[in-house]
């Protein structure tokens, strides 16, 4: 018989070459920085349990779920909006996985892996938000985007899950992205393309931003 | 054309598909053959206000019951279609 390894892979591991890209002699604009190795849930209301949901959560995380295109950060979790009564929860470490999520949330809502199924991407650096400019039509100016802002939206015909995180030590401003696994590629070499003139710094992290 | 979506907010064109006339009611079961003709086939073709559905697929994937008026393009108003947020029937 076939002998099989299934040790898990970056949808991005060949396409993200870490280092510069794009222009040269001049300050990286944008850091580019895939997150491996999360654990993401995604949580929706069975019908009529969204106040029973809302409650549950409260009861696991201490807050409860965003109802608005918003991200939530608890100590060692993000709740972030995905649409009408359903939300992801990204961690890292095991922390929140199906097996521990699945008794406390399933009677009032349906839980689905979704740790391989998406490609978690972080872009920040001073030139991050004309970059986005580029392939979103959100509106990311700090005033109207703050810290804590999500919304599910589409870049370069690609469904994505987008929030502001924490800005980083030098004050500049964190985007975190979310987008399906099969996707991610195609949305990666169109992100290169749109940040290359800014001069890009490649990375990719076992730490949620 | 933009639609304010009323879960995600304004969002351009591209993040809907449209569906068609939000006005047909499926008729009920032993219905006339010319009711059921009537519902899969004929269509209004209004010069004003209809009334229609929307997906907003490229965002937080909810059905949209939208007004709009086929002459100026003007949207009066946009709801969620019966089913969107699904969570909340009930509760
Ligand atoms: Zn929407």
């Amino acid at each position: 018989m076939a002998e099989f390894s299934w040790a898990p892979r970056s949808s991005l591991e060949k396409a993200l070459v870490a280092g510069a890209h794009g222009a040269r002699g001049i300050e990286a604009g944008v850091s580019l920085t895939e997150i491996r190795n999360f654990d993401l849930i995604q949580v929706m209301a069975r019908r009529g349990k969204g106040a029973e949901l809302a409650k549950a959560t409260k009861a696991r995380f201490g807050v409860v779920p965003p109802d608005a295109p918003k991200a939530v950060q608890t100590p060692d979790a993000t709740l972030i909006w995905s649409g009408p009564d359903q939300f992801f929860v990204l961690s890292k470490g095991g922390k929140h996985t199906m097996l521990t999520l699945a008794p406390a949330l399933s009677g009032p809502a349906s839980l689905s892996d979704q740790s391989h199924a998406r490609v978690l991407i972080s872009i920040s650096g001073a030139k991050a938000r004309t970059t986005l400019a580029k392939l979103s039509s959100i509106d990311l100016y700090a005033g109207a985007f703050p810290i804590g802002a999500a919304a599910a939206t589409s870049m370069d015909h690609t469904s994505v899950t987008l929030w502001r995180g924490g800005d980083r030590p030098d004050e500049l401003a964190v985007f975190n992205l979310l987008v399906f696994a099969t996707f991610a590629e195609s949305l990666w070499h169109t992100m290169l393309d749109a940040a290359a003139e800014f001069s890009v710094d490649i990375s990719h992290s076992e730490e949620l931003a | 054309m933009r639609i304010v979506c009323p879960f995600c907010g304004e969002r351009e064109l591209g993040e809907f598909t449209y569906l068609g006339d939000a006005k047909p009611m499926r008729p009920v079961a032993g219905a006339s053959e010319d009711e059921v003709f009537d519902y899969v086939y004929l269509r209004d073709n209004v010069a004003g206000e209809t009334s229609e559905y929307w997906y907003h697929g490229g965002g937080c994937r909810a059905w949209l019951k939208v007004t709009r008026n086929t002459l100026t393009h003007e949207i009066s108003s946009v709801e969620a279609a019966a089913g969107a947020g699904a969570a909340k029937v009930g509760a």
